[in-house]
């Protein structure tokens, strides 16, 4: 029944975080052992009690800090330096800063957000085609929850009980491949449409673009640099980036005000509550999955049909695809960790940290398929395109 | 009259919430600087910790509030007006359940009877009933954790509130947007 009564609630748009909630509920009633009862509110409490959930917060009031100070124009011409002059220049800027940005901001959907509305009209303006435009800035939003900070690892982190500085070391490289195969992509396009030609920036226009994005570079340095080498945990790298991102955008680029800072901190409280919220339903949820022994019969019915890892991991992708088009991505993180990661880690003796990777980058895959397709959708309102072009 | 209460009850969850997201920073940095200066203050990070626990559970009550939550809504997009209302009502009440529930679990844990019942004599109390919530420390706070914890009170009485008001509420289109925050 507990199963029925989950899906039920799922698809009539039950928010995800009292989906888990009262599924525990439902089957703590169903077992009978309401003496579990007595302790539920404190173990809602308890599955916040943990520091790495801390950096949620704070990478998002650094994402938010980064946006009101002016900084992404910024580093779009930096990247303009870098690559503009070739055929189909812009659409390598795009790729480059939402790289850039990936290492700033660590959420796809902020990402193409912010992405979208800056990089797509201009690429239209210089003569692409406005939905293969809105196309690549939504692809290279997924570059966020793979190239460190992200909030997925954090999450993915938490709940494997893994460290989250050695998950954000393990997306560096997949994230690099990520952008070289998308440089590939766009090339290949290139050749077969023809893109409009770039122009290179002149010495003095390089000079200043490179010099005025220096301050905004401080930040995924102070991120990925302190954790990296074991200066700071994430959470404190977290911290001290959101602190550059304040000072910068207000004292040097002028476009931050301080008067704005308790909407910025409302914005985040309200996005950060959501989602770890639901890492506090996700706690009460784990007596479900214990109790049921779900990974347990899955993992007995997945070793009935392979031993090989890679056959596993291969039906894992296939689900994840399936799961990421269905429901938001850290929401489903939040609900497959529990169930899946034992049985990669037990049965298949696959690295907890290469799952999570592998795991993340599939789940966010999503975001860009239909039906749902939430960055679809967003690339497409920030974007003024349909998002049956964009496909 | 609820809407209205519920609207402001919001607005003032909201507001605490951002002072906590606020207060959260500057823990952080200042358990950065202290540290750096070898001079380290060991109660900051679980004081953070709390301070993140609270704006959780109060941004949540108000989600209810705003209608702002992640929910798969694959399936209520493509139905029609009508029956997306009704199904949008369904939810409302599923969300009251939950809130029912989460004040029961609080009366449950917090006993609140039962101690007066006792005399507010934690230790008999405790000795009749084997809940140790009132005398459970914090780690490194000095203080009893079930200050701490009274957020889930706030929380259930709160989203109490706020779903109470949603199912009394005319809809026209199921949810609100979210620029109604700002």
């Amino acid at each position: 029944m507990t199963p029925f009564i989950f899906l039920f609630k799922l698809l009539i748009a039950v928010p995800v975080a009292l989906v888990l909630a009262l599924t525990a509920i439902w089957y703590i009633w169903e077992s009978g052992n309401t003496v579990l009862y007595d302790s539920f509110a404190q173990k809602m409490f308890s599955g916040l009690e943990n520091y790495g959930l801390l950096a949620i917060p704070l990478f998002m009031l650094t994402g938010e800090m980064m946006n009101e100070g002016g900084m992404t124009r910024r580093l779009i011409n930096a990247a303009r330096v870098f690559v503009g002059g070739f055929r189909g220049g812009l659409a390598y800027i795009n790729l480059l800063a939402n790289m850039f940005m990936a290492a700033i901001i660590g959420s796809a959907t902020t990402q193409i957000a912010v992405m979208a509305r800056a990089m797509t009209p201009e690429m239209e303006k210089e003569g692409y085609d406005k939905g293969f435009a809105a196309a690549i800035t939504a692809a290279g939003g997924l570059l966020a929850p793979v190239i460190p900070p992200s909030m997925m690892f954090v999450i993915f982190g938490v709940l494997a009980q893994v460290p989250i500085s050695s998950m954000f070391l393990a997306g560096i490289l997949p994230g690099l491949l990520l952008v070289v195969s998308f440089a590939i992509v766009i090339t290949t396009i290139g050749f077969v449409q023809g893109f409009p030609k770039g122009t290179w920036f002149t010495r003095g226009e390089a000079l200043s673009a490179l010099l005025s994005c220096l301050p905004a570079i401080l930040i995924p340095v102070a991120i990925i640099g302190g954790i990296l080498f074991g200066i700071a945990t994430p959470t404190e790298s977290a911290a001290i980036a959101s602190l550059i991102a304040f000072l910068v955008g207000w004292l040097v680029y002028a476009e931050l005000e301080p008067a704005k800072l308790f909407s910025l901190f409302r914005r985040t409280a309200v996005n950060a509550s959501m989602i770890i919220f639901m890492i506090a339903a996700a706690n009460v949820f784990g007596w479900v999955i214990i109790y049921e022994a779900l990974p347990q019969k899955l993992a007995a019915l997945i070793t009935s049909i392979t031993s090989n890892p890679f056959l596993f991991l291969l039906i894992v992708n296939c689900i994840l695809l399936l799961v990421g088009m269905l429901i938001d991505g850290i929401a489903a993180v939040i609900l497959i960790t529990p169930i899946l990661l034992p049985i990669a880690m037990n049965d298949y003796s696959i690295s907890p940290y290469q799952f999570g990777v592998m795991m993340c980058l599939n789940l966010v895959l999503g975001l860009l398929t239909p039906p749902v397709g939430i960055g679809l959708y967003i690339a497409s309102s920030m974007s003024e395109t349909s998002p049956g072009r964009i496909l | 009259m609820l809407n209205g209460i519920s609207a402001a009850w919001a607005r003032a969850e909201l507001t605490v919430a951002a002072f906590l997201a606020a207060s959260i920073t500057v823990l952080i940095l200042l358990n950065v600087v202290t540290r750096s200066l070898g001079a380290a203050l060991f109660w900051l990070d679980e004081l953070a910790i709390y301070a993140m626990a609270w704006m959780t559970f109060l941004g949540a009550s108000a989600a209810i509030h705003y209608g702002q939550n992640v929910a798969v809504t694959i399936m209520t997009d493509v139905l029609p007006p009508t029956s997306r209302i009704i199904i949008a009502k369904l939810v409302d009440l599923i969300v009251l359940c939950f809130a029912l529930f989460m004040l029961w679990f609080c009366w449950r844990w917090f006993s609140p009877l039962e101690l007066a019942r006792q005399g507010f004599d934690f230790r008999a109390f405790q000795g009749a009933t084997f809940n140790f919530i009132y005398d459970e420390p914090t780690t490194t706070l000095g203080i009893k954790k079930v200050w701490v914890w009274s957020i889930m009170w706030i929380f259930a009485l709160g989203a109490t509130v706020h779903s109470l008001a949603n199912v009394f509420r005319r809809r026209t289109d199921g949810l609100q947007t979210a620029e109604e925050i700002e």
